[in-house]
């Protein structure tokens, strides 16, 4: 039993030192395209890994990354532009003064974008988990709505529809993939925990935990709570790695992505997430050769710009029918480990 | 004898292979998408003017590498990226809106690229950047020409402005509008505010009326232009109404039907009235392959954005030297467009003329023409 | 002027409850957010724009087809993707409303286009009638009469009917219906075609109003007429009723009144949302379905 436990941490440390130094590797001798791709891939594993906190551990149907990300994009933005460059790139109302004294480091900015959200997601968790049911994916959607409207009605912060722009490009591979490692293994270790227990004991079956004295709802607001806060972390990460965030990024299909990565991957699976995000985020350049005109069997069809939408949308109806288990069911990949241990005796 | 033949015919290879080479332009574009149409129009004109001169003067050719982004700003920043490190471009041709042409830039800038807007208009878009043209005219010009025509020409006193605050494009037409009409001596005696999407306007159009103005300043795109009309019409009021090139398509006249008679708006070109040479041969290339004159302006603009990159790459020794090309776009003096006469000055910023058209019997018509 | 106001609220909230409808009414049944129903009406009014621009029909019959398509199309969705998913975890049910949803809209826009069509409105909608002194063109009077006329329908299928009854009695529990020799699958497939036949209705009026159509014209409209449907009391038809009728007018009153608020205007639906949930999550006249937990 020791040398089991033993193994596993022995894998898993082995599956963080090889990310590591496929990280270091990739900085060095990947072209700058790739890396682009790789930091986007980052970013997303911990969109994805922490959305599927809430909707495939708890069991919770939500709609918000789309929400949380912007909130901590434009914290991070306004932490880590220059007052010189705000000075200048407010077109439609003049800042308020309180925004050209906001200053911070990265660290601090990450942490304030995470926390911010965070602090929102507690805050949206009284109404929507006071009554059981489907009343947090309308209500996650409609706050997505708020969020943008809010960015857009409110230029002498956010510079409304234009967005904000010049802001330093701190993120790269370091830090969207450490931060990745790290939502991973904070991540896995929630579920793994107490915490996670009752988590995917409300999933299962809410009144069965309630009968066993589990609180379902701290269960639910925490797993919330903590999705939020690595949404904000990774929104702070793209806006800077694009150095240029506005209203229109943060619409809801970047949600729909987002859902269509953790179910691919495997509703519930933290690992599974992982591998979803690499298929969506590599397909989804990959699949470019579907808006464009195609050679059928001889047959020349005209190009049919926005087919991989189409294409997305059927793809999940088809695994929520056919195989909802998607590529990883609800294990983790450590867990194919030990199958196959076990098969071996 | 055999080995100087061969010797020769080696040398005529590698000299075709020096002379003819194969340079990259890149192009950013949303070619699907919510803004898909008009990402396809502009790009039509890019590739429209590539078929017509695939060449430089030198004889080597311009490969265009299009790159779809939807729309959306993180697939933006991977085209941009890709199309430098990958593809080795020159030069950057796109994106559509303000938004993502930013974003273009952003990227380009660090690389030393040119990039030239054919149709984002922003004010802010060039501004601290050296890398960023444009062929278009901006708002705050748009907005000026709207205030002066109404003021001068037309004899309007008061206004009323509706703004679609979703879009930076009404917001940076709206302010220059105000600015310049205020200046004259006029008044804005109300400023509403809409989002785009927005299909209900009857609160709107009953402010309006109530507020009795000159006449109405809207600078929209088409959908929500033609929604007010056609609710202003169903309540009676048939003041004047400008817009601006957001509505510069046929879609806006099919939409707003009768309620649209009369509508003014600014516009970069108009094909019933050739600005130049250039233009003319592009309407009668245009008319041969299409079967159609309707230049749209998208497609003068995209076609002159190409022009005016590949005039730039002309006039450098070395057409792949990416920072003499900038420069050359940056010094472009009395062009020869598809759109009209352009000159860019240092801002990256060109000065050219607008056209002002009005709707008549469900067709937009040219009326006059405005030289900044 | 504030009449006029009352009655362009009057208007659009009509609108919202047509939608509203069937939101609450698949819900009630199935427990189900069902988001495909906006893009159900965005289809609807698309069938009633291809009834008339390419088959040529008459208005009248263009609604037919259109309210005749949608109810197939709602019921083919059912069939497809929801059925199969019955016995499944709930999440999975939502998350395949979500790709119907998301797959109807990128289709129209891959074959059909994104940008706006001008809808063919026949003229006698848009003449001008007074109405108790009031300036309005014939279609704002019609909206709310047909509305009222549907929900009287909807109403006598409801409580005057076999069919009515086994859908009460679905909403109570699936379990004993199938025990009471019933098959709730024909029923709730009953229930999807009579909502999207209502959203085709709702689809038609708003092509009709803001004379366009295009494949996102549904998106907004959905999610607001589902926030109407819990304010109201989801699971009840009257409250869809009240819930549309109540954003509908705060939407039109606010713009007239505080125009600065403006921009704000999409986001009351869900304001009244959250509010509703905070303080009575059964809605106005909702019926408690699921206990509140504390």
């Amino acid at each position: 039993m020791q040398a089991m436990i033993n193994k596993h941490f022995l894998i898993k440390v082995g599956m963080i030192l090889g990310t590591v130094w496929f990280i270091w590797f990739a900085n060095g001798h990947f072209d700058e395209y790739t890396v682009r791709i790789l930091n986007n891939i980052a970013i997303f594993v911990i969109l994805a890994v922490s959305y599927n906190l809430i909707n495939g551990v708890t069991g919770q149907f939500s709609l918000e990354p789309n929400g949380f990300v912007a909130i901590g994009a434009y914290v991070t933005a306004l932490l880590l532009i220059s007052p010189d460059a705000k000075s200048y790139q407010y077109a439609i109302a003049d800042p308020y003064p309180f925004v050209m004294t906001l200053q911070s480091n990265f660290v601090v900015a990450l942490l304030l974008s995470g926390l911010l959200a965070m602090l929102l997601a507690l805050v949206l968790s009284f109404p929507v988990f006071r009554v059981r049911g489907d009343y947090l994916a309308i209500v996650t959607l409609g706050f997505g709505f708020i969020i943008k409207i809010l960015a857009i009605n409110h230029p002498e912060v956010t510079n409304g529809s234009l967005g904000l722009n010049d802001i330093p490009e701190f993120s790269n591979l370091y830090w969207t993939g450490g931060l990745a490692i790290v939502a991973v293994v904070v991540i896995l270790n929630i579920v793994n925990s107490k915490f996670g227990r009752a988590m995917k004991a409300v999933r299962d079956d809410e009144d069965a935990a309630i009968a066993m004295g589990v609180n379902t709802f701290k269960a639910k607001t925490l797993a919330f709570c903590t999705s939020a806060f690595f949404e904000g972390v990774g929104g702070g990460l793209l806006a800077a790695l694009l150095t240029s965030i506005s209203p229109d990024l943060f619409d809801f299909f970047f949600t729909f992505q987002l859902l269509i990565i953790i179910v691919l991957g495997g509703l519930g699976s933290t690992t599974g997430a992982i591998i979803g995000t690499v298929l969506v985020m590599g397909g989804s350049e990959w699949m470019r050769f579907l808006d464009e005109p195609m050679n059928l069997f001889g047959y020349e069809t005209t190009a049919m710009p926005g087919m991989r939408m189409v294409v997305f949308s059927l793809v999940l109806i088809f695994i929520m029918l056919f195989a909802r288990e998607g590529v990883m069911g609800k294990r983790e990949l450590t867990d194919l480990f030990k199958s196959r241990k076990k098969g071996g005796k | 004898m055999k080995k100087l033949a061969l010797l020769a015919t080696s040398a005529a290879v590698l000299a075709t292979f020096s002379y003819a080479k194969e340079i990259n332009v890149g192009v950013v574009m949303a070619m699907s998408g919510p803004l898909a149409a008009y990402g396809q129009t502009t790009n039509e004109g890019i590739e429209f003017a590539n078929s017509l001169q695939p060449k430089l003067k030198n004889g080597d050719t311009i490969k265009l590498i299009l790159v779809d982004n939807k729309g959306d700003k993180v697939e933006t920043a991977n085209a941009t990226t890709r199309l430098i490190s990958s593809d080795k471009v020159v030069g950057i041709l796109g994106a559509l809106t303000s938004t993502n042409t930013s974003q273009v830039m952003a990227i380009a800038e660090k690389k030393s690229i040119p990039v030239i807007a054919p149709v984002a208009t922003n004010d802010k878009l060039t501004e601290n950047k050296n890398f960023a043209s444009r062929v278009c005219f901006t708002d705050s010009f748009q907005g000026e020409v709207v205030a002066n025509y109404a003021f001068k020409d037309l004899n309007l006193k008061t206004a009323v402005v509706v703004v679609d605050q979703a879009q930076v494009y009404s917001l940076g037409l709206a302010k220059a509008f105000k600015e310049s009409f205020t200046k004259n001596g006029g008044k804005i005696v109300k400023e509403i505010k809409v989002s785009s999407g927005d299909k209900d306007f009857k609160a709107v159009v009953s402010q309006i009326k109530a507020a009795n103005p000159d006449f109405l300043f809207l600078p929209m795109y088409h959908p929500e232009v033609s929604m007010i009309a056609r609710q202003a019409k169903q309540i009676g009021l048939s003041k004047p109404m400008f817009s601006t090139d957001g509505v510069a398509n046929q879609t806006f006249i099919d939409l707003g039907g009768d309620a649209v008679e009369g509508h003014m708006f600014t516009d970069f070109f108009d094909y019933g009235a050739p600005p130049t040479e250039k233009s003319k041969e592009f309407i009668a290339a245009y008319a041969k392959k299409t079967g159609k004159q309707e230049v749209n302006s998208f497609v003068a603009l995209g076609a002159d954005a190409y022009n005016v990159m590949v005039d730039a790459m002309n006039r450098c020794e070395n057409p792949e030297d990416s920072i003499c090309i900038n420069n050359a776009i940056k010094s472009t003096v009395n062009f020869e467009g598809v759109s009209g006469v352009i000159n860019l000055d240092k801002t990256g910023n060109s000065t050219r003329s607008a056209v002002i058209k009005v709707v008549t019997n469900g067709k937009a018509v040219y009326k006059s023409t405005v030289n900044p | 002027m504030f009449m006029q106001q009352m009655v362009n609220g009057f208007s659009l909230g009509s609108m919202y409850a047509l939608i509203a409808i069937g939101y609450t009414m698949v819900y009630g049944v199935l427990r189900l957010i069902n988001f495909a129903h906006g893009d159900i009406m965005m289809v609807g009014g698309f069938l009633g724009f291809f009834g008339m621009e390419v088959l040529g029909l008459p208005f009248v019959a263009a609604v037919l087809l259109a309210i005749v398509g949608a109810a197939l199309l709602g019921m083919a969705s059912d069939r497809v993707a929801y059925r199969p998913l019955r016995e499944a975890p709930k999440i999975s049910l939502l998350i395949t409303a979500i790709g119907v949803s998301f797959f109807l809209e990128n289709a129209f826009n891959v074959f059909f286009g994104g940008v706006p069509r001008a809808f063919p409105v026949p003229a006698y909608l848009e003449v001008m009638v007074e109405f108790f002194g009031l300036m309005m063109p014939m279609s704002a009077v019609i909206v709310p009469i047909m509305t009222a006329f549907l929900l009287s329908v909807i109403l006598w299928i409801l409580f005057k009917t076999k069919y009515g009854m086994a859908i009460r009695a679905l909403a109570f529990d699936v379990g004993t219906v199938n025990l009471m020799g019933i098959d709730a699958n024909r029923v709730i497939t009953l229930v999807f075609g009579m909502g999207s036949a209502l959203a085709a209705v709702g689809g038609i009026f708003w092509a009709v109003n803001y004379p366009s159509v295009e494949p996102m014209m549904g998106v907004l409209v959905g999610l607001k007429a589902f926030a109407a449907a819990v304010v109201g009391g989801i699971g009840s038809v009257g409250g869809a009723v009240l819930g549309g009728l109540i954003i509908g007018f705060t939407e039109v009153v606010v713009i007239a009144f505080f125009p600065e608020l403006g921009g704000y205007k999409d986001a009351f639906a869900f304001i009244f949302l959250i509010l509703i949930l905070l303080f009575k999550p059964t809605g106005i006249l909702g019926i408690d379905f699921e206990k509140s937990r504390f």
